[in-house]
């Protein structure tokens, strides 16, 4: 199996989903993982494709002409081999909202304070909500803490972010429960 | 005593409907020992269901007393035959997890605070108000009974935070 990642992004409207999911079902490829959302005014595919034979990222590419016809972009990478595999995400995971007026830097402060001590994001969302006149940021990313690092330090390290930027920010665990 | 292997969706024993324990005959004390020792040998796990060790009668053990989430609001070892939830109240999300589904989690709002009748280890008709993670661990269980996972139960993606009411 070859592994590919494909991005495809347009403008939204119905049919999108099947006409991109026709194109893999008919090379014979297979969806591992994928994450599919609006953004704006986009609809945004990112996926994780594998094909048995094809190894050249362009003959996949080849394949989605026809969406390039239709206003929608595509991009394949290739991947190397075990690029498909989820790292062994360890540590404690937890949900940091962020939010307050807008203003530059909100997203990049926290990512800064949180790459810095190896902390993980592993999802990230935005959203600019509110009114053209007081437009708020809304940020909710999920993250694993390394070793030594808890939700209580991690509420103590924003802490000088949150002044700085005058945002709200909370930390929470939210570790799955096994049932 | 026994611990047993914990079956894994596709299963097919995972999707079914289980039917009323009747007697109290040696198959259901086997199983509910076996129950017991699954659950505990686990070491993590708060609670285990009968179709989740290949069994078909409605019985499930529950004991979050061990858990952080747990312990300090529980009723220590449940043994749960043919319980049935009389009363809900509230709504507690919590991202869930099951033996039975590997590697996938998911949030699910459940009722906080519960009523849940059933018959216990011994033969006796109970009735225990529970809230919290206990609760939500006994409606995982019980909805096993009715061959529901918590990919059933599934409320929102991720991205759920930020999808509004249309005005």
């Amino acid at each position: 199996m070859r592994y590919f990642a494909l991005t495809i992004i347009g403008r939204d409207r119905p049919g999108i989903v099947s006409r991109v999911t026709e194109i893999l079902y008919h090379m014979g490829c297979n969806i591992a993982d994928s994450s599919c959302s609006i953004l704006g005014g986009q609809f945004a595919m990112q996926l994780i494709i594998a094909h048995p034979e094809l190894v050249d990222g362009d003959q996949v590419q080849a394949n989605f002409a026809p969406l390039e016809q239709d206003n929608l972009s595509v991009f394949v990478r290739t991947l190397k081999p075990g690029g498909e595999r989820r790292p062994e995400l360890s540590g404690d995971l937890c949900l940091i909202s962020v939010y307050g007026s807008d203003k530059p830097g909100i997203v990049y402060r926290v990512a800064k304070e949180l790459g810095e001590r190896n902390i993980n994001i592993t999802d990230l969302n935005t959203k600019l909500i509110g009114s053209e006149q007081r437009p708020v940021y809304v940020m909710m990313l999920e993250a694993t803490l390394p070793e030594g690092i808890d939700v209580d330090s991690l509420e103590a390290i924003l802490e000088p972010v949150r002044l700085e930027l005058g945002v709200d920010i909370s930390v929470r665990s939210i570790n799955p429960v096994e049932l | 005593m026994a611990v047993r292997e914990v079956l894994v969706y596709p299963d097919p024993r995972l999707k079914q409907v289980c039917r009323a324990v009747g007697e109290f005959d040696d198959e259901v004390t086997q199983l509910i020992t076996d129950l017991l020792d699954t659950m505990y040998a686990a070491g993590h796990s708060v609670g285990v269901a009968a179709p989740q060790i290949g069994s078909d009668l409605r019985v499930v053990v529950v004991d979050v007393s061990h858990s952080k989430l747990g312990r300090d609001d529980n009723h220590g070892c449940l043994v749960m035959v043919n319980p049935e939830i009389l009363e809900r109240e509230g709504a507690k999300v919590m991202r869930e997890g099951c033996m039975s589904v590997p590697d996938y989690t998911g949030n699910v709002t459940r009722a906080e605070k519960i009523l849940v009748q059933f018959i216990d280890a011994d033969g006796i008709e109970r009735v225990v108000r529970a809230r919290g993670f206990e609760a939500v661990a006994i409606q995982h269980e019980l909805d096993h009974l009715d061959g529901l996972l918590f990919l059933d139960r599934v409320s929102s993606l991720k991205t759920d935070v930020f999808r509004r009411k249309r005005r």
